[in-house]
């Protein structure tokens, strides 16, 4: 149903090999304009590619998961869609927009949640989220504040710095500061690591009311069991390359495991 | 132009350029007469001078490429920037050991603040900063953009040390100094073929030494994509 | 414009909500002012020169040496925690961003230089209160000039794996023009000399502040893209 990921140049293993070029889901139209779409994108560092011609689709509302194993190119893969980091050919588009590393007005409508924090630890809870805010050239802050805090639960640690934080406060700290903006993409890089069941169970919480919401909500991770929950598509990228990109709604667990560890260590 | 065509203008330039080097040496101690103020030290003018010259053509085409490398982002201007710079280096530091030795016997010391002395060292260490900042990026590709903006900056501040450097020594009036512009103006005919031929034979080594780095500049970059190609990746990692 | 100057603004105030919070800066270069001012007072033979001649040279070489301590950090603390990444991201304009950091920047340094000039007038018996708005000017503009370049080879230094070693390499030759404009319009200004004496120094110092501001300004960009 949602199978609007391009063949990349590296298709090899894809499970549906035939099915070339662009999957459209059913039911497009050819007119709506996706949440968020990679063309074509390839980075190199040195000689090295990182990423190497990824290129997919989203709708609004989607939430695709890209395991890999570490080294693969995922989180140059995320820099590069929340405009961190300049590919050298191929584009990004958020709603239909060029998501030019020049301009910036269309990083309004792009949040980025990474392993690290992105927080000061010096700074408190409220005055990060003020920085943040005024970076993105928010109003009514002082109402907007407190009502992200409120919706991650830190709202009694409102003045606590941030560096007090436990590992899972401070991840949801950094998830009301990925959101405050309310964006329409969400990227996210990692978010399980160092979380307990509890603040995993948070962040599927947050997770799932973004999609409810109708955002575009892109994770890179190598957790398959995390990964796989709340994802409409799947991709497993190895050495900067889609190698396999799939319907989660058809995947067991056991199943896609197997179908991981055959990609990584066989990528040809 | 082909690999061996390349190799071939490499190698046709740099050994031209050697052997009028080695007549240059001969002119200078044999052929070109004594000038009369400054007697015989004065002959290493010859070999300082057009260093000079190359120096600044190197530091010109460093500031020139820097600048359009950033604009456009090509790397073959980068390597050109890189190619200038090294060339470039050589001939910053003949100049630099030549001029003390000629200071010693003219002015009496090794060393004087003279704005092109100084402004001469202050170069010397800009191309070095453009050296180290390639050398120790923790990632090569912004290596190059750093080296770049050094080179940028290095050319637009130049002029500005210069005139500070000049302004400065304004205060403070030296007795004798003598003016290597004012000795150019009452060049014998001889002197002035002996200088060119010099201008001639480092700017062929130059050349030959440019070509040469470009050259290997691209070959790196070749080198570089090839460990990248299919299994470079997990290479990296292990 | 309002908006552009809220954002640089917005980087200026965290960075210092940042510092006056922790001080770390401002400590290492609190005390390096006042332990070098001492060994400067111990390195001068009094029967041979009188500090207040050299004094303005002594004063100028103490606010770069001690001003690159304070901001060859400026950016170590955007890596920290990888804010830098949500700094890039955000739709804040890069030379904003580099001005903002530009004004955090100057405010620091200029505490620092006012207890430079605290310790020194102390330590080596200067009178300049006749002369403080002249010598306010010439002190800022050349800090200006300073502060402008290190910011942006500070953005290097911290990805580079010599790290803030890499700064005096590639600072000092470039800041010629600051130490001979700056020291002999200081000095002039310890000795009395009227305005009209400083006034040249002072047109260079603050074109040279400007110039190199615009310049990095633009440059920024390539240092701090990824």
């Amino acid at each position: 149903m949602l199978w609007r990921v391009a063949p990349p140049r590296s298709w090899a293993r894809g499970i549906r090999n035939a099915a070339h070029p662009p999957f459209r889901s059913p039911s497009w139209d050819g007119a709506l304009s996706f949440g968020l779409e990679a063309v074509d994108l390839v980075r190199s560092f040195g000689g090295l590619r990182a990423v190497d011609g990824v290129s997919f689709q989203l709708e609004p509302g989607e939430l695709l998961t890209v395991f890999g194993p570490n080294g693969a190119g995922k989180t140059t893969l995320l820099r590069m869609l929340g405009g961190v980091m300049k590919p050298n050919s191929g584009q990004v588009r958020v709603a239909g927009e060029p998501a030019d590393v020049a301009s910036r007005d269309w990083r309004h409508r792009v949040g980025i949640v990474s392993h690290q924090s992105l927080l000061y630890g010096q700074l408190t809870t409220t005055e990060n989220l003020l920085f943040y805010g005024r970076l993105f050239g928010l109003r009514h802050l002082k109402t907007r504040i407190p009502e992200r805090l409120e919706s991650v639960g830190l709202s009694d640690r409102a003045h606590q710095p941030a560096r007090e934080l436990s590992r899972g406060l401070k991840q949801r700290l950094a998830l009301a500061r990925a959101l405050l903006h309310d964006p329409e993409v969400v990227l996210l890089d990692e978010p399980y690591t160092g979380l307990d069941p509890h603040a995993s169970a948070v962040l599927r919480e947050q997770l799932a009311s973004l999609k409810d919401g109708h955002r575009t909500v892109v994770i890179v991770t190598h957790n398959i069991k995390q990964g796989l929950e709340l994802s409409d598509l799947v991709a497993i990228q190895v050495q900067g390359r889609f190698s396999s990109v799939t319907d989660a709604a058809s995947l067991d667990l056991a199943g896609f495991e197997r179908l991981y560890h055959a990609t990584v260590e066989d990528p040809a | 132009m082909s690999e061996k065509q390349i190799r071939l203008a490499i190698g046709v330039l740099g050994a031209l350029g050697v052997a009028i080097v080695i007549v240059l040496h001969w002119m200078v101690f044999f052929w070109v007469p004594t000038e009369a103020t400054m007697g015989i030290v004065q002959r290493i003018f010859y070999i300082h001078v057009p260093a000079w010259w190359i120096a600044f053509l190197g530091f010109g085409i460093v500031a020139l490429c820097s600048a359009a490398y950033l604009w456009l982002g090509d790397e073959r201007l980068d390597r050109a920037a890189v190619a200038g710079a090294e060339a470039g280096m050589i001939f910053t530091t003949i100049g630099l050991l030549t001029g003390p030795l000629w200071g010693r016997v003219a002015w009496g010391t090794w060393w004087e603040w003279e704005p092109r002395l100084t402004l001469a060292l202050i170069l010397w260490f800009i191309y070095l900063g453009y050296f180290i900042v390639r050398r120790t990026a923790v990632n090569p590709e912004q290596g190059k953009r750093f080296a770049a903006v050094v080179g940028v900056i290095g050319v637009l501040d130049i002029p500005l040390i210069h005139v500070s450097v000049t302004w400065l020594r304004s205060l403070h009036p030296e007795a004798v100094i003598l003016n290597p512009d004012g000795l150019a103006m009452d060049l014998d005919a001889s002197m002035g073929a002996t200088i060119s031929v010099g201008l001639l034979a480092f700017s062929l080594v130059f050349a030959s030494l440019f070509l040469a780095r470009y050259t290997v500049a691209g070959y790196e970059h070749e080198l570089n994509l090839r460990d990248a190609a299919p299994g470079g990746i997990q290479r990296a990692e292990a | 414009m309002r908006t552009y100057i809220g954002l640089v603004w917005a980087i200026a105030r965290k960075d210092l909500l940042v510092e006056f919070r922790t001080l770390e800066r401002l400590i290492a270069m609190g005390a390096f002012v006042v332990l070098i001012g001492i060994l400067f007072n111990f390195s001068i033979d009094t029967t041979v020169v009188r500090p207040q001649d050299i004094a303005a040279g002594l004063i100028w070489m103490t606010i770069i040496f001690g001003g690159m301590l304070g901001m060859g950090r400026t950016f170590s603390l955007e890596e920290q925690d990888g804010a830098l990444t949500g700094i890039l991201q955000s739709p804040i304009p890069l030379d904003a961003l580099y001005l903002g950091k530009v004004l955090g920047n100057f405010v620091l340094l200029s505490v620092m230089v006012a207890l430079v000039f605290l310790v020194f007038g102390m330590f080596f018996g200067l009178t300049f209160a006749g002369s403080l708005v002249s010598l306010v000017g010439v002190v800022a503009s050349g800090v200006l000039g300073f502060v402008a370049l290190t910011t942006l080879f500070s953005a290097m230094a911290t990805r580079s794996s010599m790290g803030e070693g890499l700064l005096p390499v590639l600072i000092f030759p470039l800041l010629v023009p600051v130490i001979v404009y700056g020291t002999t319009a200081t000095n002039r200004l310890f000795a009395g000399r009227p305005f009209a004496e400083v006034d040249g120094n002072l047109r260079m110092l603050a074109a040279f502040a400007i110039g190199s501001t615009v310049v990095c300004a633009w440059l920024f960009r390539f240092v701090i893209e990824e």
